[in-house]
């Protein structure tokens, strides 16, 4: 039996077990038990969408259920609406609510999300004691109480419980597996990279964020039905907040399960302090419990039981066929530390051959340079107007000033379609940031990117991804948590809600990249994780991205710089090919016999201005040049002989 | 008229305590990039370290601050040794998070000692006020403004002139460069530390004569803080110290004007308005979002 039909008989196993449980069992100690961890494993599941895939982590999640318990608290009270639909509507509010605050995450990063969601709960809170008008305040909120017969025990409770956990998990599985999904691990690994690739990273965070909220508000309905009495310390609790995100956090944070088995876990402990602990201190002991138990759990198990027990039992696994008795494997037997969840564990490692793969094309770089099928360029579709002939890019007059700096100070640039256009300068000269104000990574402070015809105006980074422009990074940035193939496929050239729910990487385009690997000489890299490959490799890749983008402008930040000749050399037949296919290219390299094999034109910049350009030939004879790449020298020639 | 004056001037005085809370925050923040939601419990810490001075051995809460600053820094470096740098090391995300563990433990472990009743120091001042005409001046508040004043200007010297504050700078801008020219961050993420506690034990004094405190008030406390670093930009000592006045003038007139049950939700509206709407804080320029890589 293979791990994974094992995996689906487990999990079968265990629900028909949950489900057959009540119906055995008139158990009221365990029904109350197992109605509370179901109520936690959907809050944990739910943080674990926002808090896990996209790395963005809340401590306020209990407001969810207060807003859920709270809505249909009222609406029962006020409108005799039954709790059973007033949940969807606190569901809906939730889902409000969890957009709302995903709208922080626009222009803000990690901290301020948690100190936002933690906000949020506490002001809730102050709020429903307020407003007692609406909320009872601090009398408490009492809901009618069921109707239907005590033989039914909790049963009407159990099920929708269940169920609701059920397709909780369900619909985290297929987040997991679509491209939703895919983009969400994009953004907990390098979020800025993401939406360069034309990610439209505040949709996913937003979609994230509501999808955790709806679930645990339609429970938190429940719950208030359930408890029947509602008082706002109970229910806007931040004791349940860490509860939910300790329970993420032991099971194993970013992975399917481990959330569900830390509420299974930590429900019977938290259950026996509520019950078990009495006297004055039992509050500031279950305070003490839980607050080491997340303390100790972030210091000591910070990637959760799940995955250390799956790569425990990997190691295992490996190490049986080879050692028979005395399993001695060195560490060297065990992969390296990925980001990932168990399901990826089944990544082949190509690492036994990689040298005759990669240096094989670089002897004969020719196959890279004529196009066609094979060639990698076979993603460039052309099925974007291409300005056959005109120019690509235009900057004009863009400036930025960082304080008094002008780091960028009225630039104007024009790169042509078809050409390779270069650009110099030595360092500190500004490449960098005119890069990052070309592709909206930095605003500028006045001035005009003009791609295509087009004015980019204020555009946000995915849009000008999928307006045609993309680049490629002096340190290539890569995705950890994802393959390679999945790398290149996380790249997107346009925004629709239809195709987050499209698989990861479907069958076309698997094939498609890895005919774009296998033009760069990575062909049986696809299912590798980025980390066990070399720098050089990492910066074909970060290639083959851009290419997946069907660029106009493909602007290349020092793509030769410490890599090997041999790959260098495939790089720059890559970039000639694209060049004939149409992309414009802008390339910030020093290395000048490289630039002078490429590039017609060139620009030189320093101290943030363009001072010369032409070509090669004619800038690097230029006085303003040399003096721009000697004065520094000269003059701290000069300063250290008067020191 | 004199209502609008009376409320401005309890808004400031308030304001600057508010500030003075936050100081931990701001430089562990601002210099280290890392959210201590200790800072709440620790406050509360120090207010019943202030109150078990004075109701024993009969010190004064604003002397009994300085005494506690002893037992704060101590407290900041273990902290920092042996959760700080070790969770940085592992996932930086999860710093908040295990920082926040802590104020739970720091709550339960107050709760174990104090008990859970309401507690205030009440020297001889905490009730009685100058008068400027018609605005009363209450002592307390006034000395309260005076300490943190004291204490935002002597951060901010530290900062700015000594050695120590130049290291901070630097590790906390490159720690590379830093190591380079001999700074150790480590070292200096400890000093860090050990200020930011030991100036939280001034805020707490504060507190142990002005409110009265229960622990788990240090939820109150955290979000509060929170709120006056967030309004105040990326951990400037001025500019929290403007956001903390800002946040006591909001509230005094929140509390004069529209209901005093309405003014405890004006720290935290702030922080989500704020953070909707001007991230980068109130009294700073935008940073430069590129300088980090």
């Amino acid at each position: 039996m293979s791990a994974t039909a094992a995996r689906r008989a487990v999990i079968a196993l265990a629900v028909v077990i949950l489900a057959a449980f009540p119906l055995v069992s008139g158990n009221l100690y365990l029904q109350n038990l197992l109605i509370m961890t179901f109520l936690l494993a959907i809050g944990a599941g739910g943080w674990n969408i926002m808090g896990g895939y996209a790395g963005y982590i809340s401590l306020g999640n209990s407001l969810f259920i207060g807003l859920g318990a709270y809505t249909t608290g009222i609406l029962a009270v006020r409108a005799h609406l039954s709790p059973f639909v007033g949940c969807l509507a606190g569901g809906l509010v939730c889902a409000l609510a969890a957009a709302v605050l995903s709208l922080v995450t626009r222009r803000t990063r990690g901290m301020y999300f948690v100190i936002v969601t933690f906000a949020a709960l506490q002001l809730l809170g102050i709020v429903a004691t307020t407003w007692s008008g609406l909320t009872g305040g601090s009398q408490g909120l009492a809901l009618p109480l069921p109707t239907w017969s005590l033989s039914h025990q909790n049963w009407p409770f159990y099920y929708p419980l269940l169920a609701l956990l059920v397709l909780a998990v369900a619909v985290s599985t297929w987040v997991r597996r679509s491209k939703l999904g895919l983009g969400l691990f994009a953004i907990a690994d390098d979020e800025d990279k993401a939406a360069g690739l034309g990610v439209r990273t505040d949709i996913y965070k937003m979609i994230a964020f509501v999808f955790g909220g709806t679930f645990v508000g339609i429970a938190g309905g429940l719950y208030a039905y359930y408890v029947s009495f509602l008082n706002v310390a109970a229910v806007f609790d931040v004791v349940t907040s860490v509860l939910i995100v300790l329970a993420a956090l032991l099971g194993g944070r970013g992975t399917l399960w481990g959330p569900v088995l830390g509420a299974f876990i930590l429900e019977p402990l938290a259950n026996f302090t509520s019950t078990g602990l009495g006297g004055a201190d039992a509050g500031a002991i279950r305070l003490l419990l839980f607050g080491g138990l997340l303390g100790a759990v972030v210091l000591f198990l910070p990637r959760g039981v799940l995955p250390t027990v799956t790569r425990a039992w990997s190691r295992v696994q490996a190490g049986r066929p080879t050692t028979p008795a005395l399993a001695t494997t060195p560490a060297a037997a065990t992969p390296p530390a990925a980001a990932t969840p168990p399901a990826s564990a089944a990544t082949p490692a190509p690492a036994t051959t990689p040298t005759a793969t990669t240096l094989a094309p670089a002897t004969t770089p020719a196959p890279a340079l004529t196009p066609g099928a094979g060639s990698g360029l076979a993603v460039l579709t052309r099925d974007r107007a291409l300005p056959a002939a005109g120019d690509a890019l235009q900057a004009r007059g863009l400036v930025k000033t960082f304080g008094g700096l002008r780091a960028v100070d009225g630039v104007d640039l024009t790169v042509t379609a078809a050409r390779i256009t270069g650009l110099l300068g030595p360092n500190g000269s500004g490449k960098t940031t005119l890069f990052n104000l070309i592709d909206g990574t930095v605003s500028a402070s006045s001035g005009q990117v003009i791609l295509a015809g087009r004015s980019l105006g204020h555009r946000g980074r995915a849009a000008r991804a999928h307006a045609g422009l993309a680049r490629t990074y002096q340190l290539p940035r890569l995705f950890p948590s994802l393959t390679v193939a999945e790398n290149v496929a996380a790249a997107q050239r346009r925004f629709s809600f239809r195709q987050l729910w499209l698989p990861r990487v479907s069958a076309d385009e698997r094939a498609r990249a890895i005919d774009v690997l296998s033009g760069l000489g990575l062909a049986g890299y696809a299912d590798s994780n980025p980390a066990e490959l070399s720098y050089g490799q990492r910066k074909l890749i970060e290639l083959a991205q851009v290419l997946w983008l069907d660029p106009v402008l493909l602007m290349l930040d020092e793509p030769a710089a410490g890599i090997s000749p041999a790959l260098a050399q495939r790089l720059a037949g890559m970039v000639r090919s694209l060049q004939r296919h149409g992309v414009a290219i802008l390339l910030v390299e020093h290395d000048l016999a490289f630039l002078a094999s490429l590039c017609d034109h060139v620009y030189v910049m320093a101290n943030g201005k363009i001072i010369a350009s032409g070509t090669v030939t004619e800038v690097s004879g230029d006085p303003a040049v040399v003096d721009a790449y000697l004065g520094d020298e000269v003059a701290l020639a000069a300063a250290e002989r008067t020191a | 008229m004199t209502e609008l004056a009376q409320t401005l001037i309890f808004g400031v005085l308030i304001g600057s305590v508010y500030a003075l809370m936050a100081t931990g925050l701001t430089l562990t923040f601002g210099v280290m990039k890392i959210v201590n939601m200790a800072q709440g419990a620790f406050l509360v810490l120090s207010a019943y370290l202030c109150y078990g001075l004075w109701s024993r051995f009969g010190i004064d809460p604003l002397l009994g601050g300085f005494i506690v600053t002893v037992p704060m820094a101590i407290l900041g470096v273990a902290l920092y040794r042996l959760v700080i740098e070790r969770v940085q090391r592992i996932d930086p995300g999860l710093t908040i998070v295990a920082t926040f563990a802590l104020a739970l433990v720091v709550e339960a472990c107050i709760t174990l000692i104090w008990g859970p009743d309401p507690t205030a120091s009440t020297p001889a001042y905490f009730n009685q006020a100058f008068r400027l005409g018609s605005v009363v001046v209450p002592r307390a508040q006034f000395y309260a403004c005076l300490l943190a004043v004291g204490v935002t200007v002597a951060l901010q010297a530290i900062v700015r002139r000594s050695w120590l504050g130049h290291a901070i700078t630097a590790a906390s801008e490159n720690p590379e460069g830093a190591r380079l020219v001999g700074v150790q961050p480590a070292r200096v993420g400890a000093w860090i530390f050990a200020i930011a506690t030991a100036s939280s034990a001034f805020g707490g004094a504060a507190l142990s004569f002005l409110y009265q405190f229960t622990p788990d008030s240090q939820d109150v406390w955290i979000g509060l803080t929170l709120s006056v670093v967030i309004l105040g930009g990326l951990g400037s000592i001025p500019g929290a110290f403007a956001a903390g006045l800002l946040l006591g003038v909001a509230e005094a007139v929140t509390s004069t004007y529209i209901s005093v049950r309405w003014s405890a939700a004006v720290p935290t509206l702030l922080i989500l308005v704020v953070l909707l709407i001007r991230p980068q804080g109130l009294f700073t320029r935008a940073a430069r979002p590129d300088a980090a890589t």
